[in-house]
């Protein structure tokens, strides 16, 4: 059975349609990369992925079952990383820990540090540093840890490295891949980085004008 | 000049003295407004969020209702207190009319508005990933406002304090709904504008000088968090 299934996925804003989908599927315990010029509603369709917007029409089935943004319980297995990823005014161990507590998990020593050595940061030099006191860079990378550290079902990820360099894109891709084998997340990752879409991506998806144009398995 | 001068003597005699009646005006009216203050932000604070989160039909119209409440006189809001809390009100059986927390009932009315529009404002200004990074790790519909609640701490301590600022200056709902009862319901305000009708301008000035403490520690608040909040 496919993770997702979208049918006849219509959104538009105002007056103009940024998406129009009649089928998609996305395999789970897979890597999908989705490409496509600006514009192409390539960021709605991973907000709709994650379940935080709702299409005007048409139905996205998760795992066989027809979803919506209301279900908490559906929500929770699927979190989206944005390109411009926002820390809550906490600490850096508070906001990793945030998506493990709101799941009411209580023995969660540990798995700030680890999530964080997961992404290629020091626990001790970064675990009590204030989301104020983080480059663009870390922040990224922090923003990862804190959806590594909940094992998600699905991990979106839209433009994860836009803001970083080469040695930063290595150390995603590295996570990335590790938390597919080792936790059997499925990953869905937007890029205008074609090469390293390519490099990581199991199935990759184009889309232009808001339409599917094609799919390809690597 | 003269009577200026001596009063400003008389009144630091007063102050540090310990004279009752002035220190019992000002301790009514730290009462008073910690109360008021308190029932103020739990109210105001939630309807704020809401306001500021939700669209729904007449959302505009409410949020036109409390800019508009914020500039309310406070004789209107004691007008309309006393006519609920009066004998013959629809609260009147509860015998809150000229009592410490029948002003704060009218306290709570004159700075609901001032929290309600600031946090509303604060919401929707707050950077729009917060929301989705709150959902997207997980949060349910309480813990969502809850946590928008904690992101937005420092403008709601300033909406607190701005608040708080207009509850302990005003004079209006003090004096139509407590009285200005000696020892009971008479605060700075109302205690000022007695002696100073009576000629007593020492104890006036005294009080003066506490209100003016008072705002000076609202504002160096409201400076330091509006600093904190724009980090």
């Amino acid at each position: 059975m496919a993770l997702y299934q979208l049918s006849n996925i219509v959104q538009t804003y105002g007056e103009r349609t940024v998406l129009s989908i009649d089928k998609l599927m996305l395999e789970a315990g897979t890597i999908t990369g989705i490409f496509g010029p600006n514009g192409s509603g390539k960021s709605t369709l991973m907000r709709m992925l994650a379940f935080l917007e709702s299409p005007n029409s048409g139905t996205i089935l998760f795992n066989g079952k027809k979803a919506t943004i209301a279900d908490t319980a559906l929500r929770r297995e699927v979190t989206l990383l944005t390109q411009q990823p926002y820390l809550l005014k906490r600490t850096v161990q508070e906001n990793i820990e945030y998506g493990l507590r709101v799941r009411g998990r209580t023995n969660i020593s540990g798995i700030a540090a680890s999530a964080l050595e997961e992404v290629g940061l020091s626990p001790q030099t970064f675990l009590s540093r204030n989301w104020f006191e983080l480059s663009g860079g870390e922040a990224q990378r922090v923003s990862l840890a804190a959806r590594l550290a909940v094992k998600p079902r699905v991990l979106l990820m839209d433009e994860p490295t836009s803001s970083l360099d080469e040695e930063s894109t290595e150390r995603i891709r590295n996570a990335a891949l590790r938390t597919k084998t080792e936790h059997n997340t499925s990953l869905i990752i937007v890029s205008h980085d074609r090469e390293w879409l390519n490099s990581i991506s199991d199935h990759t998806v184009l889309i232009r004008n808001g339409k599917i144009e094609s799919t390809h398995s690597l | 000049m003269g009577f200026i001068y001596e009063g400003l003597i008389k009144a630091f005699q007063l102050l540090f003295d310990g004279n009752p009646e002035t220190w019992s005006a000002v301790y009514i009216t730290l009462c008073v407004s910690s109360l008021s203050i308190f029932f103020t932000i739990l109210l105001g604070a939630p309807l704020g969020f809401v306001l500021g989160y939700c669209r729904f039909k007449g959302r505009d119209t409410i949020r036109m209702i409390t800019d508009t409440l914020l500039s309310f006189p406070t004789v209107v809001i004691g007008l309309v207190v006393y006519s609920l809390v009066s004998r013959q009100g629809p609260l009147g059986d509860y015998g809150l009319l000229f009592t410490l927390p029948g002003i704060a009932i009218g306290q709570v009315m004159l700075g609901m508005p001032i929290v309600v529009a600031m946090v509303a404002n604060a919401v929707e200004t707050a950077d729009s990933g917060m929301k989705d990074t709150l959902l997207t790790l997980g949060a349910d519909k309480f813990q969502l406002l809850r946590a928008t609640l904690w992101e937005i701490r420092y403008h709601l301590m300033l909406a607190g304090v701005a608040a708080y600022g207009r509850i302990v200056s005003e004079i209006g709902i003090s004096m139509m709904v407590g009285g200005n009862i000696k020892w009971h319901t008479r605060t700075i305000t109302t205690a000022i504008a007695l002696e100073t009708g009576k000629g007593e301008f020492a104890m006036g000035i005294a009080l003066g000088v506490v209100l003016l403490i008072i705002a000076f520690g609202v504002n160096f608040s409201v400076a330091k968090l509006k600093r904190r909040a724009g980090q």
